[in-house]
């Protein structure tokens, strides 16, 4: 199913060795978010078909890890994997919730019903991935991403206790971390110039309330 | 037909209002620039610009966000141009001719004729949109609960099939956008769901957040990766602005062939404007005496899709006014800014508040003119804003949207959930999953939940209501057409072709 991809003439998530270091970490990861669930269900009422479903888990994670199952395309199988995983959680969250009454639907119907159909989407999604070529998974970088989620999480929380513009100032400053071409000098202006624009659009521009310095 | 004028008269009565031409030429100027900048297409663009118009009162505000989405998309069309990098997935063939042209210096006559072909189709639509609102409003009425889910399903049977790669995965994201939504007070019984106790989830997530960090963020990040080249900006000279005499006459053909099919595909469901670019080059290059040079910087390879995806864009808001559903993501967030003032989209508009249903119609005209009217002067200075180096570009666009997501609510905790939806968005794109089929779930999910309460509550619980109610069920057929002609293993292939071409 994962056309548009051009299948890799031979691809390293394939083979059935202890050696094969991405099957161990990707297997344990999916073994992990399955006992992760498991010990989740015991905290509700009606846990049976979550508890399958996470032990089914655990299962085909040490499978993996232990390099028992051909992984062919690995994009496929892990991404199909974490769909069941969120569709278990999302069971085992709106369990409590009340279901069907008559003909009402209850508030648990829906999030249960399009959780169990994400179930259902993510297992064929993960059986594609047993059965047909596709490509690697993309190695995943540390750097940029970090760096940019540092940055947006510290805007998120920098802007109530330090106003606006500390913040803004800040934000640019470390997410230009992200990048390894950064330049200190040139950085440091640009964020002065981004803060100053900002300000003039969204304070004195647009009207909205923000709390420009910190508050003492 | 005197009707058709007079309403138009009091929508141009509206929008010609000093202040809400104002709103209209910031909007397409702001929406321009925003638009302008590689890797932030239209939703980007309205999702990071939807704040600044939370000031205005709710006629300005929606004509600003008309000029916004006008210039969003006519910047996409830019870097498509200037640098390959479509903004959106509608301007993806408009890279095909139009940066070879670019390529050879003729960057100038291919942003130009995307600005004219914009705008004709942009006229030709908006009366179209004019002409249709009112009897497709009449049949809103035919429309129950069950009509409305099914026509949901379809729409985002149509987002499936249109994303690229595989169907299955495509239907997952959909559903996992359903699933999402549903986080948050349940509408009827006010029962917290999946919130974890978390109050700022009490509310669910909100949709900007959501689309912020999956397109937003999540290309920022996919950005870094690339290595320094990969993403820096050509340096293209422009020889000359205008097109030649010849260049209009070549081009004329293939503008009003690229308006009628945009027009047409734009009121169906579900990102009518990528297959009406697409339909419109296609046809173009079938047509044409010389299909060799397309692909090579012909002209008219531009201003077909370019015309069809700006009337396509147009008419997609035929079903948003007439039936309140959103065609696509452009679309959903319009729903989002409608509500945040206090509209709910759908056939009560027009008859409740016409000053502001016509108003927007005109405006639509409007921010077509304004583009031109910015645009065809300014081309040189996009060219500048594409030079500033993605090292000083991305820190802006965080900042950027951090600040446009905290002012939404004035909640920190809403910057946190955009984060998380960014790193969400970067495995989705290592998986090869498509972002915006969750996106189109997301949004639709709670009117879908609503409605098929509603039908299953009325049919009292009988299921097979949605296929014997008439309407229902040809619209219902027709999905399960659409999703056994996309899974067929030819069509399939067909697909990637028009994708990979």
């Amino acid at each position: 199913m994962s056309e548009g991809v051009n299948p890799s003439p031979k691809h390293p998530g394939f083979g059935l060795s202890f050696r094969n270091g991405r099957a161990l970490r990707g297997g344990l990861i999916v073994a992990a978010f399955g006992l992760g669930i498991l010990l989740a269900t015991f905290y509700v009422s009606s846990p049976t078909a979550p508890r399958a479903i996470s032990i089914a888990l655990i299962l085909i994670g040490v499978a993996v890890a232990a390099g028992f199952v051909p992984v062919r395309a690995p994009q496929d199988f892990y991404g199909g994997l974490a769909l069941v995983i969120l569709g278990t959680v999302a069971i085992v969250a709106s369990a409590e919730l009340p279901g069907q009454r008559g003909f009402a639907f209850g508030p648990g119907t829906a999030p249960r019903l399009f959780a169990g159909v994400l179930i259902g989407l993510g297992v064929a999604v993960t059986i594609v991935g047993v059965v047909t070529d596709g490509p690697a998974i993309e190695k995943y970088k540390i750097r940029g991403p970090l760096l940019v989620m540092i940055a947006i999480l510290s805007f998120g929380a920098m802007i109530r206790p330090l106003g606006l513009i500390p913040a803004t100032f800040l934000t640019y400053l470390i997410s230009i971390f992200g990048s390894k071409e950064m330049r200190l000098v040139e950085s440091v202006i640009a964020a002065a110039v981004m803060t100053v624009f900002c300000v003039l659009l969204f304070v004195y521009l647009l009207n909205l309330p923000f709390q420009l310095w910190p508050r003492f | 037909m005197s009707d058709l004028i007079a309403n138009l008269a009091l929508g141009f009565q509206v929008a010609a209002n000093p202040y809400n031409l104002l709103f209209c030429m910031i909007g397409a100027l702001v929406g321009t620039l925003v638009g302008v900048l590689p890797g932030v297409g239209s939703v980007a663009t309205i999702a990071m610009l939807l704040p600044i118009t939370f000031g205005l009162p709710p006629v300005g505000a929606l004509i600003m966000l008309a000029g916004i989405y006008y210039g969003a998309q006519y910047g996409g069309s830019t870097t498509s141009v200037l640098v390959n990098i479509p903004g959106e997935s509608s301007s993806v063939m408009t890279c095909l001719d139009g940066h070879q042209m670019a390529k050879e210096g003729r960057a100038g006559p291919a942003l130009a004729i995307a600005a004219i072909g914009s705008f004709f189709a942009g006229c030709v639509a908006t009366v179209l949109v004019a002409a249709l609102g009112a009897p497709l409003t009449g049949l809103a009425l035919l429309f129950g609960p069950a009509e409305y889910f099914s026509l949901m399903v379809l729409g985002l049977m149509f987002a499936v099939v249109l994303a690229k790669g595989s169907v299955l995965k495509a239907i997952a994201m959909v559903v996992m956008g359903l699933m999402l939504s549903m986080m948050g007070s349940d509408l009827e019984t006010g029962a917290g769901r999946m919130t974890f106790d978390i109050p700022e989830l009490a509310d669910g997530i909100g949709f900007a957040n959501v689309a912020m960090g999956v397109f937003g963020f999540a290309e920022i990040i996919r950005n870094l990766e690339l290595p320094a080249g990969g993403r820096d900006i050509l340096k293209t000279k422009i020889s000359g602005l205008m097109p030649s005499r010849q260049d209009l006459i070549d081009s004329s053909g293939a503008i009003a062939r690229g308006t009628l099919i945009g027009s047409l595909v734009g009121i169906l469901p579900g990102g009518g404007a990528i297959i009406a670019s697409f339909a419109a080059y296609s046809l173009e290059k079938k047509i044409s005496k010389h299909p060799e040079r397309f692909g090579r910087g012909a002209i008219e390879g531009v201003a077909a899709p370019e015309s069809a995806n700006n009337a396509a864009a147009q008419t997609a808001f035929i079903p948003l006014l007439t039936l309140g559903i959103p065609p696509n993501a452009v679309m959903a967030l319009m729903v989002g800014a409608m509500t945040i003032h206090g509209i709910v989209p759908g056939p009560q508009v027009m008859t409740k508040q016409p000053d502001l249903f016509w108003g927007m119609i005109a405006s639509m005209w409007l921010g077509n003119l304004a583009l031109v009217v910015i645009n065809l002067p300014l081309v040189g200075v996009w060219v500048s804003l594409l030079r500033v180096p993605y090292r000083l570009l991305f820190p802006s666009i965080i900042v950027f949207c951090c600040i446009g997501i905290y002012s939404i609510n004035n909640a920190p905790f809403d910057v946190g959930i955009a984060a998380a939806f960014g790193v969400v968005g970067y495995w989705l794109a290592k998986h090869d999953f498509e972002p915006a089929p969750l996106l189109l779930g997301f949004v639709l999910g709670p009117l879908m939940e609503e409605n098929l309460r509603r039908a299953m509550l009325i049919a009292r619980g009988d299921a097979t209501v949605f296929f014997t109610r008439p309407i229902s069920g040809v619209l219902l057929s027709i999905a399960i057409i659409l999703l056994i002609l996309a899974a067929l293993p030819t069509m399939r292939k067909r697909r990637d072709e028009v994708f990979v071409e």
